[in-house]
């Protein structure tokens, strides 16, 4: 195969097409990352140019090569306190007014889906210990699911590489992490704090349990499904949450552009999306 | 006070969602009081391709627009030739939600919509046409730029035309070069026409 090379205007052509369907906007700087996998999907592909290749992108019933470039453009990575400005935007903004509004004293309830292998749940229990003055008020109540048995177990074990707790400040990871050589385990209390469960998103019948959830957790998720499989995803949420509630999207993610059901919320630390109030 | 744990999969007896037990249950669920019990039915639906009359029935009452937008994947989700008329039925609808909510989910069925769009793009209703156009920007189909094309060459409606050649400025190759010439001698007095095939023009030249 010839070599392959991307056009600055290949590149501007690429770039709004693949905001307007994922809402990932590549920087200028982002070119060399975006380029290189431009190429390596092209040579996969066997497409010699870039115009044919963003034609089949654009025009593939399936939509299959469309998913393989965001999965190849997109990092899926977890770790500790990732994206934690949402964190602190659930301390500080969404839940005093899920406090206020409130009628009973029963549990805030938050869950975590995609679960992965449990970095995010354990990063929300330790920054509502931490940060959350009313801790002690509130029975707190987080459930993290996901389709994948594996990664379940291995998020109840809770054994995690030094890499993924780099973003963990000094304090917390003394307090709530037990080295074991070059890995750290989350603390026993905290392990059992969490109710790892499996879910299918897909699937009506698994997901009816999950109801009156006031702060829902789907962050890079979404983007790895279909057209049509994202707007169920987002509408079965929905009725997952109570009035109000929120939902907290990936960085790159847009409920905009899935499901015009919620209402954008911008608060100083982070944009999230609710569940009208006056919803049924 | 703090953590707590429940046995979340364990039957709840707060419940009032049990599981339905069929089409004949989930149908009657769609005509609930309760928008949540509709919008679970409805999603319950999409496993029975038979369900397209009374969701359509339904589509056309719903005032929930949550409701409605459950409606509406479901019939994505089932994506028979039935359930694609409807969903074209909704395009002469007078509510302009409607409307759209049907273009978006229209979109989402590109094998289904293919055979229909040569139809949908000579309907009588210029309006219509221009809904069809739309219905191409994010269609996934490799007929794409050649309806388009052909709508540059053969509509008399310059809204249409102008819808068209908006979105050949994204699409179109080579292949739209003359055509887009044409348009432009075609509609001279119009000064969006010629800015939007220049514009096209321009970009097919360098791409």
């Amino acid at each position: 195969m010839a070599d392959i090379s991307i056009s600055d205007n290949d590149f501007l052509k690429f770039r709004e097409y693949f905001y307007r369907k994922t809402g990932i906007q590549f920087e200028a700087s982002k070119r060399y990352f975006v380029d290189k996998r431009l190429i390596e999907r092209m040579e996969a592909t066997m497409c010699e140019s870039f115009n044919s290749y963003f034609m089949m992108l654009r025009f593939e019933a399936s939509g299959e090569e469309m998913q393989t470039l965001v999965n190849v453009m997109t990092v899926n990575e977890t770790y500790f306190f990732r994206e934690d400005y949402q964190f602190d935007c659930l301390v500080r903004s969404m839940l005093p007014e899920i406090v206020a509004r409130k009628r009973d004293d029963g549990p805030i309830r938050i869950w975590v889906v995609p679960s992965s292998s449990g970095e995010e749940p354990y990063s929300i229990a330790i920054c509502l210990l931490e940060r959350w003055a009313q801790i002690n008020d509130w029975d707190i109540e987080i459930i993290s699911s996901d389709i994948d048995t594996s990664i379940l177990k291995q998020a109840r074990a809770g054994v995690y590489s030094p890499r993924s707790v780099n973003q963990v400040p000094a304090a917390y990871l003394q307090k709530y992490f037990q080295r074991n050589g070059f890995s750290y385990q989350i603390c026993n209390e905290l392990r059992g704090a969490i109710e790892f469960t499996r879910v299918n998103l897909m699937e009506p019948a698994d997901v009816r349990p999950y109801r009156n959830f006031d702060v829902v957790f789907c962050r890079n998720l979404l983007i790895y499904f279909d057209d049509v499989s994202r707007k169920q995803a987002a509408e079965t949420i929905y009725d997952s949450l109570s009035p109000g509630g929120f939902i907290c999207l990936g960085h790159s993610e847009s409920m905009s552009r899935i499901s015009s059901l919620y209402r954008i919320r911008k608060f100083p630390e982070a944009i999230v999306y609710q569940k009208p109030l006056e919803a049924k | 006070m703090g953590f707590i744990k429940k046995d979340i999969q364990a039957p709840n007896p707060d419940v009032q969602r049990e599981e339905p037990a069929g089409y004949s249950e989930l149908a009657r669920q769609l005509a609930s009081g309760d928008p949540a019990e509709r919008r679970w039915a409805a999603r319950g639906l999409a496993r029975h391709a038979e369900s397209v009359p009374i969701l359509l029935e339904c589509l056309a009452l719903e005032g929930d627009v949550s409701v409605r937008e459950v409606i509406l994947t479901t019939l994505t989700r089932i994506g028979t030739g039935e359930a694609v008329a409807g969903l074209v039925d909704c395009m002469r609808n007078d509510d302009a939600e409607l409307r759209n909510e049907a273009i978006e989910a229209m979109k989402a069925l590109p094998d289904e919509m293919a055979p229909i769009m040569g139809v949908l793009l000579m309907d009588h209703d210029p309006d219509v046409r221009i809904l069809s156009v739309n219905i191409l920007e994010s269609l996934r189909h490799p007929g794409v730029e050649s309806w388009l094309i052909d709508v540059i060459d053969n509509d008399h409606a310059v809204n249409v035309c102008a819808t068209a050649v908006d979105l050949l400025g994204e699409v179109g190759s080579h292949a739209a070069r003359d055509a887009l010439l044409r348009l432009k001698r075609r509609f001279a007095d119009e000064p969006y026409i010629q800015f939007a095939a220049d514009l096209a023009l321009n970009r097919i030249a360098k791409a």
